[in-house]
């Protein structure tokens, strides 16, 4: 069969059934898409002014909302959320709207190369072949103790792939990773499930049925987890029932975007997340009359309230809201997990949880279920892992390292040392979209296709109902890019032997129907008898998921049980001033390439195209620093410098710094433009091993520069800046 | 359908155009400034970046931006409501009459402002005399290859059916006309009245906390009229007589 046939056709014969298999096995993976043909020569389905609509799954976080694309003429156009799928139903954020322009970037890898580790992107470029030949020797001549593979947090259809490669030749399991992980401390939330429900998962916190909320650092509106659903969340909270307006409170240091929509936003002394959760739990068992349980015993409320620096009054009042309320809810989260204590933290909310009983029912915490054809919850590495990971790639035990979905030479902290590390390994397989730091360092970049033109699926970490989201390319590829997993299937078929033997699929999309194949005959959003059928309509529907949600209910006995040994966290750093980093909620991790990102302002500062520093005003007036003055950070890693924005929500002895800029690379639109935050980050963890980036104190320093941040807002500004003084 | 539009606090020339249909109402407990709707707009829109200098001078193209108001000092402090503002379609719009090319004209048929690209001469008079502040002007060819090299591919993504402008030409909030014209196109075709739902602007469309509502203000039913007659509806700066058909549902 020629590779005429178009990628309708592919769907079509795919549906009928009989001929799939010849389809399947007679055409490689290019044949799979529509062309871009002249308009006297149109494919099928495609007219002059009319739109076609592909649904298929965002990329952007890993989230796995369920997108609908409208293509036109070949070209993908919009992106709208995909009405039917349980994670977004029908809504995308910011950084999913803007996911064309990563698709259509001028800074994209174009072809295969051979980068040998060069400052720009390499010219020297590859043949696929030749490409797949480098890898299949990579994969035969390597002990494969010695081979490993790093891949994005997304827990999707390549690392299904990649984890089934590696089990086969007995290889180390493929390491997940990514900064949004990271600076939301996902492996503490899922490690404190662990201890007190007995069991590895994710919990769920149903916000919506909530009346009250209170959130330890949580930013669910921004980044954390699954910020659409949550934001669809808040909203049916807040105005969903008629009857009450549900109230939402938020302990941070910092306004961030999430507290600014908080009835009482409470600036609690960093680090004394835990003591103020197991404060109100006191607070609240003595309200109520009975005994206090164990978890609660040992903790003195008025000495927490000095701690924390706040008033008694404050707890005993939001004590007195949470009993009153009918569906009370805590939600532990962000950098309230990300300090020293961070576990104890977590811990302590889920004790909060089930002190109120809430376990379970309508606006408590449950147990999110495991996805369609999930056999357990894995999460994402911890940075603990992770340094494990570089020390092991120092030592020389691994010769060959394949990396696709992450960029850690940018996301991790410099003293880890990954760029270091990455030395010492022989040969590094990049297979980025982008030129970012990572790629530039590898032996060779093998692009992907962007998430748009892929095919795939992948689970949602949270959500009620279990739900694998399907994706398929919306466009033919623009750029002579091959999708990853086509090139492990292609080198595990050259190599023959055992790695033919463990990818026994003829291409990428054979390889997903044999991972759907257990979902034949399944009860849920659709059904199909058979195989053909059933890729068709999730190809159509963006997805499979059940019809009703399946979330179990933890016991509560254990958590109220637990004894705590309540203590503030301990900070390092000789500095004057808390360091807090939170990641950009316009960009991202990785949403810097793309210039209409760029150009949102920065919800609470306004601030476009740039990074900057936080600083109470009041704290500013005394250091006799004013708006765009530039200081420096200084902490025991190292140094950065960052124009001062006069931030009046955030604790005077507190700084804080987005994450998201600070580029070297990665294309014209993110490189040389602000600084990196998590290079004054040192290397510390928690009990959980997720990195404590918010346990540091660091000093401030005058450099006597002036950089002038473009804001959305007036230069008059809210302190009469510019303005005649009296 | 007629309706008393004076119960939507019009009065003038909206209520004597009663076949005024579009309306928007944007609730500001609801809006959480994420900046999905900017995003949406502008991909929608073909909306053009400026970056980082040009946005510095105030010459960024948002047609739709979320306002924020710092109230109080530490601790007291709050930011009091995330408020999306885009073109308010005004009844009497004040960056009408000041057109000397009369680019920006009233729509007998939909009841919005227009604004018609290819007559406007680039005064800025309109801008000027918005109170909204939300018009914005071309200072530059952002969308030209020969001036942005980049455009080249990124313009793979334009909407077709929408005009990309050029250097000296102001442009605003349409409530998506083009999608209000294929969604009448269809319905002629289909010899019916446009219904309330069938389609919505994109900033309403991606609105992750459903804080922006679209439709039919002229039926009485539509949800967009339902919750323009909330008690927390309220119009900005009313006291103008612009007579918004944008309506805000304040915090509380």
């Amino acid at each position: 069969m020629s590779k005429q046939i178009s990628r309708r056709d592919f769907l079509k014969l795919a549906t009928a059934g009989a001929a799939t298999t010849a389809v399947l096995t007679g055409c490689g993976p290019t044949s799979r898409f529509v062309d871009r043909e002249p308009y006297l020569k149109m494919p099928e389905y495609t007219y002059n002014g009319m739109s076609t609509y592909y649904a298929t799954t965002c990329r952007e976080c890993a989230a796995a909302c369920g997108l609908v694309v409208r293509t036109m003429q070949g070209r993908a156009i919009k992106v709208e959320g995909n009405a039917n799928h349980p994670v977004n139903l029908g809504k995308t954020c910011a950084r999913g709207q803007a996911t064309l322009q990563g698709l259509y970037n001028p800074d994209r890898v174009e072809n295969p190369v051979k980068q040998a580790r060069g400052a720009q992107l390499s010219q020297e470029t590859l043949d696929w072949n030749a490409a797949i030949q480098i890898v299949s020797d990579a994969l035969q001549n390597t002990d494969p103790s010695e081979i490993a593979f790093l891949m994005g947090m997304a827990p999707d259809h390549l690392f299904d792939l990649v984890s089934d490669l590696a089990n086969a030749i007995g290889a180390p399991a493929p390491v997940r990773f990514g900064a949004l992980g990271m600076f939301e401390a996902r492996a503490t939330l899922s490690k404190a499930a662990e201890n007190l429900f007995g069991k590895v998962s994710m919990p769920f916190f149903d916000l919506e049925n909530a009346d009250v909320v209170v959130s330890f650092g949580a930013n669910f509106l921004e980044t954390w987890l699954s910020p659409v659903a949550f934001t669809r969340g808040f909203a049916k909270m807040r105005r969903g029932n008629p009857e009450r307006r549900g109230y939402f409170v938020q302990f941070e240091p910092r306004m961030s975007q999430t507290a600014s929509k908080a009835d009482e936003w409470i600036p609690l002394r960093p680090g004394t997340e835990s003591l103020v959760a197991l404060a109100l739990g006191r607070l609240i068992a003595e309200a109520r009359g009975g005994a206090v349980p164990a978890a609660f015993a040992s903790i003195d409320p008025l000495t927490v309230a000095s701690d924390a620096g706040l008033k008694l009054e404050t707890l005993e009042r939001l004590a007195q809201t949470l009993v009153n309320a009918h569906h009370p809810l805590v939600i532990p989260g962000g950098a309230a997990l990300g300090q020293g204590n961070g576990l104890a933290a977590a811990e302590s909310v889920l004790a909060l949880n089930a002190l109120l009983g809430n376990f379970g029912l309508p606006g408590g915490v449950f147990v999110s279920p495991l996805a369609p054809a999930q056999d357990a919850y894995h999460r994402p590495a911890s940075a603990k892992e992770m340094a494990d990971f570089i020390a092991k790639m120092k030592s020389g035990g691994v010769k060959v390292l394949f990396i696709h979905g992450v960029n850690p030479v940018f996301e991790m902290p410099k003293q880890f040392g990954f760029a270091e590390a990455l030395a010492s390994v022989p040969q590094v397989i990049s297979f980025a979209t982008f030129p970012d730091e990572t790629a530039l360092a590898a032996d060779y970049i093998l692009p992907d296709h962007h998430g748009l033109e892929s095919w795939g699926y992948q689970r949602a970490v949270v959500s009620a109902k279990p739900v694998l989201s399907g994706a398929q390319p919306v466009v033919t590829p623009y750029f002579n890019t091959r999708a990853t997993a086509d090139v492990f299937l292609a080198a595990a078929a050259l190599a023959g032997g055992k790695f033919a033997a463990a990818l026994p699929f003829a291409d990428e999309v054979a390889f997903i129907q044999s991972k759907l194949a257990g979902l034949v005959g399944e009860e849920g959003f659709f059904a199909a008898p058979e195989i053909n059928s059933f890729t068709a309509y999730f190809q159509q529907y963006g997805g499979w998921w059940t019809n009703d949600p399946s979330l179990a209910t933890p016991s509560a006995a254990s958590a109220i049980a637990k004894r705590f040994t309540p203590a503030a966290a301990e900070f390092t750093g000789e500095g004057e001033f808390f360091f807090l980093p939170f990641v950009s909620p316009t960009l991202g991790e990785a949403g810097a390439n793309k210039p209409w990102l760029q150009e949102l302002a920065d919800p609470t500062t306004t601030v476009m195209w740039n990074t900057w520093v936080e600083m109470n005003p009041e704290t500013a007036h005394e250091l006799g620093i004013e708006n765009d003055d530039v200081v420096q950070i200084v902490s025991e890693a190292g140094g950065v410098e960052a124009p001062v924005y006069l931030y009046p929500a955030i604790r005077p002895d507190v700084i804080a710094m987005p994450f998201g800029q600070g580029h070297t690379a990665y294309g014209r639109f993110a490189a040389g433009r602000g600084v990196n935050p998590a290079d004054v980050l040192g290397v510390h963890f928690n009990e959980a091993g997720d990195l404590a980036f918010a346990g540091m104190k660091v000093e401030v320093k005058k450099t006597g520069k002036k950089k002038i941040l473009s804001r959305l807002e007036s230069r008059i500004g809210v302190y009469g800046e510019g303005l005649e003084k009296e | 359908m007629t309706v008393d539009l004076n119960k939507l606090h019009a009065v003038g020339a909206i209520a004597e155009a009663a076949e005024g249909k579009w309306g928007m109402v944007i609730d500001m407990d609801l809006c959480t400034g994420c900046q999905a709707c900017v995003a949406a707009c502008a991909m929608e829109n073909n909306i053009p970046y400026v970056e980082e200098e040009d946005a510095g001078y105030g010459r960024s193209m948002h047609w739709i931006r979320t306002e924020r108001f710092w109230e109080g000092e530490y601790p007291e402090v709050k930011i009091s409501g995330y408020q999306p503002m885009l073109c308010q379609q005004c009844g009497k719009a004040p960056c009408e009459p000041v057109c000397p090319a009369f680019a920006t004209v009233h729509s007998q048929a939909e009841q919005l402002n227009l604004q018609v690209y290819n007559r406007c001469v680039g005064t800025r008079y309109c801008a000027n005399n918005c109170p909204y502040q939300v018009r914005s002007f071309n200072w530059r060819d952002y969308q030209d290859s020969r001036v942005r090299p980049e455009i080249t591919i990124l313009a793979n993504q334009f909407n077709p059916d929408v005009t990309v402008r050029r250097r000296g030409v102001m442009e605003k909030c349409t409530f998506c006309i083009q999608r209000i014209h294929k969604a009448q196109d269809k319905a002629k075709s289909e010899g019916r009245e446009v219904e309330d739902g069938e389609f919505t602007t994109a900033c309403a469309q991606a609105c992750p906390a459903n804080a922006i509502t679209f439709g039919r203000i002229d039926h009485p039913e539509s949800l967009v009229s339902q919750l323009a007659r909330s008690p927390r509806a309220e119009h900005h700066l009313e006291e103008l007589g612009t007579l918004p058909r944008v309506t805000y549902l304040k915090e509380g």
